[in-house]
């Protein structure tokens, strides 16, 4: 079959805040390249992310890099790369005063700076007390953030293919990456994106679980695609579960909220968090949250005829503030939850958000893997960044407002990365294998022919649940095992879904079951590497580790301070070093502790 | 619904089309069991899932911030995840919103109507020279900033563009939310654009002086922009221009 070749000098796949931060670089530095999106890039899901992005501007209160570097070592329960950590609160200033240059409209403080506010497990003096570190406009920072790149990237003649999906990444046989086969959702035909760099920032897949805060097309292409080719994925059994999801709807309340004052509640509208948090209360890193709410919840303190949620209470705060700070949280409080939280608290349980794991990269943003004995040597041609990077800078836990950090630092340091390898002629035109498209035109003939299938929505709702109760907030030894065997049969029935529309022009049902392979790999991934971790870090809490000296929290440095690989052939496990030593000689690592807040 | 008991039934009467496909559009009726809370994203949802798969909306973020769902609800430009379906009739019209290029059912491009009106407008910051990055921001008052932010509100949703009497005549009008943009990057001191660039770019019938103040635009915002105001403001500012 013959299938239409574009020739790019780089593919970008997704088109969200790292896709078009890291195309920014590739468009002002003039080289010919393709940003693929399924949607329209301003309606990406960065888009929704509300209580800002972290930058030690100290505009507010006192503030440095190494307080907000110790305090991204901490959130991530020591599993972080202390080299891509202390590269990325550096460049912290840099890339949020950048996008004020570029029209950014930041909230301000009363001379004139760019206004910050509290957010969870960030503080002052390596853990002492709270400090204002997140940048922020208003409760909409993502969408002011998103719409600021997509301008700067339409002055600079960025060529978006909207409504395209990325399906399979083309490797040959050295293994090195030459592009992607792609969908147009218009046509149903199948493309080849030929190019020298391909840079993967297709965001998460927090649709792996029942409930979550993320949006329908947050599948995890990217992250599904390089498992597919054969790129192991990094640390995926730790997920974040927000602390304040509206209770029942799974919407996000920001942190920001209880950066403004807000305080969450039990039934008996005891301010609960003084008990597990005695420093940051309620500011506490968000694992930390959602357990002691989950906690409260189980032992009965939960709130409601279920007794299912707990309250998250705002009534306190002055009416001005909450119309000039938290506009959109109350909108949505007001719609999802029935409450104007002027006047009632607003219902909340902790949800589905964040993929600390992903692709692993480097803080240059090349892919590495494990080759000759060496673990991190970089594929070439090949690139992520964003969520579905793992760099890797959350490790075991994110801080809020850490993502939006994210991704501006490592798509600009993947963009700086592809620029740089092509000015210097390191970056060629591969050619491509004969076989470059089979594996995508087979996936299509499948969904064409397949008879006697199982439905999409069936196995989709079959992959969540699992996800939800074997692989949540707390995670138990015998559930995991019982997981593992039940995603395991998930996966098996994917590989028969059947649509009823065989309709080539934008068929949705056809999207989503190809979405749902990458998802498969995604929750396969995260419950296979849950079971095998056999004790508790950051969000990643097992019944069976226990808390003692040795293994302070049930975490246990000496066997497992190391970061996962999970190859999806075979469904292997690797693991390799996490890396302890900074950059420069400016930091000192910071050493291993038992974490509290 | 506040009162407990028999969920109503809800008939959601869609105008289905498929341009290309040489049939006439037609009205579709499906039965949906109304739930607590339900929005219309959740409601069309359901249909596609249990009803017909077929069926084309567009939906991303369904908390009323990504812009992708407007349609005409009940004849009124709106956006489906911000409708509950308790506000509404046991029937419910939908249908797609004009103007823009017709994809399926109730699923238009918008997107490529904002970009078009992006690059027309050139909605970004214009600056003869960039700023050192080693420089900290330029500072600006807590009052302009908001002034700033609430107009960059905008979620390009184009739900104005639906409601706005001038575009069903004339298709080069820039709309409100072009005009609004316009009015964004006048207020912001980081543009060194003068009135004498927005004039060039609005200083005519397809832009502020197309404008007939039937306000449907102001009127349909779901994010409550202050559309009325801020066209009257650049009409007034740009005939300064004009007269000059």
């Amino acid at each position: 079959m013959k299938v239409a070749k574009r020739t790019f000098d780089a593919v970008i796949v997704g088109a969200g805040g790292a896709g078009l931060r890291a195309a920014l670089q590739l468009s002002e530095a003039g080289l010919k390249t393709a940003v693929l999106t399924k949607v329209f890039p301003t309606r990406s899901h960065t888009v929704a992310a509300q209580g800002g992005v972290a930058a030690s501007l100290g505009n507010s209160t006192e503030d440095n890099w190494h307080w907000h570097m110790y305090d991204t070592v901490k959130g991530s329960d020591w599993l972080g790369d202390q080299d891509a950590i202390e590269f990325m609160v550096k460049k912290a200033n840099e890339v949020v005063v950048e996008l004020e240059h570029y029209g950014m409209p930041f909230d301000r403080t009363d001379n004139g700076k760019i206004y910050q506010r509290p957010f969870g497990g960030h503080s002052q003096n390596y853990g002492q007390t709270p400090v204002s570190r997140s940048c922020a406009a208003a409760d909409r920072t993502g969408h002011a953030m998103l719409h600021a790149l997509y301008q700067r990237n339409v002055r600079a003649n960025t060529q978006f293919f909207v409504e395209w999906m990325a399906m399979d990444l083309i490797r040959n046989a050295d293994g090195d990456v030459l592009g992607v086969t792609a969908m147009e959702m218009e046509t149903g035909e199948v493309s080849i994106f030929h190019a020298k760099a391909t840079i993967f920032a297709t965001g998460g897949a927090g649709r792996i679980y029942y409930s979550s805060t993320n949006a329908f097309i947050n599948t995890g292409d990217g992250v599904g695609m390089a498992a597919r080719a054969g790129i192991p994925l990094e640390d995926m059994e730790f997920w974040q579960f927000h602390p304040t999801g509206v209770a029942g709807a799974g919407v996000l309340i920001t942190e920001g909220v209880r950066g403004e004052g807000g305080i969450l509640r039990n039934a008996a509208g005891e301010r609960f968090m003084e008990r597990y948090a005695p420093n940051l209360k309620d500011l506490a890193s968000r694992d930390i949250v959602s357990r002691s709410m989950v906690t409260e919840i189980n032992e009965g303190r939960g709130c409601g005829t279920e007794k299912d949620h707990v309250l998250l209470d705002i009534t306190h705060l002055s009416p001005e503030t909450i119309m000039k700070r938290l506009p959109g949280i109350r909108e949505i409080a007001i719609q999802f939850a029935g409450v104007d939280p002027i006047k009632a608290p607003i219902p909340v349980v902790p949800t589905c958000h964040y993929q600390m794991g992903g692709i692993p990269t480097n803080y240059k943003g090349q892919v590495i893997v494990p080759k000759d004995g060496n673990p991190n040597v970089p594929v070439a041609g090949f690139y992520a960044a964003g969520e579905c990077a793992c760099a890797s800078v959350h490790g075991a836990n994110r801080l809020g407002t850490n993502s939006l950090l994210d991704l501006l630092v490592f798509g600009k340091s993947a963009g700086e990365t592809v620029v740089a390898d092509f000015q210097s002629g390191q970056l060629t035109l591969k050619p491509l294998p004969d076989d470059a498209a089979d594996v995508s035109l087979a996936r299509i003939a499948r969904l064409e022919t397949q008879t006697n299938g199982v439905e999409v929505n069936d196995v989709r709702l079959d992959m969540q649940r699992v996800m939800q109760k074997h692989a949540g907030v707390f995670r138990f030894a015998d559930m995991l095992k019982e997981g593992v065997t039940k995603i395991l049969e998930v996966a098996e029935r994917a590989k028969h879904t059947q649509i009823k529309d065989k309709s080539k022009v934008w068929n949705t049902a056809r999207t989503e079951a190809l979405e749902l392979d990458n998802l498969i790999e995604v929750a396969k991934a995260t419950m296979i590497s849950a079971e095998a971790r056999k004790e508790s870090r950051g969000a990643h809490v097992r019944d069976d580790a226990i808390d003692c000296a040795e293994t302070p929290n049930g975490r246990d440095d000496k066997n497992w301070l190391k970061h996962t690989l999970w190859y999806s052939e075979g469904n292997r496990l690797d693991y390799k070093p996490v890396n302890l030593q900074p950059m420069s000689a400016d930091v000192e690592p910071i050493a291993l502790a038992k974490r509290t807040y | 619904m506040s009162a407990p008991g028999k969920p109503r039934s809800l008939t959601l009467r869609i105008l289905r089309s498929a341009p290309g496909a040489h049939v006439e559009p037609q009205w579709q009726d499906f039965a949906v069991e109304e739930a607590e809370g339900m929005t219309l994203f959740i409601a069309l949802n359901e249909i596609r899932q249990n009803l017909d798969p077929s069926l084309q909306f567009d939906f991303v973020c369904r908390a009323g911030i990504c812009g992708s769902c407007g349609m005409l609800i009940d004849g009124r430009p709106g956006l489906a995840c911000r409708t509950l379906t308790k506000d509404h009739g046991a029937t419910i019209t939908l249908a797609p919103l004009p103007v823009f290029e017709l994809i399926g059912d109730l699923s238009v491009n918008t997107g490529k109507w904002m970009r078009g009106t992006a690059e027309r407008l050139e909605t970004w910051i214009h600056r003869q020279q960039a700023p050192a990055l080693t420089a900290v921001e330029a500072p600006m008052e807590p009052e302009l900033a908001e002034a700033i932010y609430e107009l960059d509100r905008c979620i390009e949703c184009g739900c104005c563009v639906a409601g706005c009497g001038t575009l069903r005549m004339r298709e080069d009008f820039v709309g409100a939310v072009g005009l609004n943009k316009i009015a964004r990057f006048r207020l912001d001191p980081r543009d060194e654009r003068s009135d004498e660039d927005f004039y060039n770019l609005i200083g005519d019938d397809t832009g502020v002086f197309g404008c007939m103040s039937l306000l449907g635009c102001h009127d349909v915002c779901p994010k409550g922009l202050p559309l009325q105001t801020q066209i009257a403001f650049l009409r007034r500012k740009m005939a300064v221009v004009g007269f000059k």
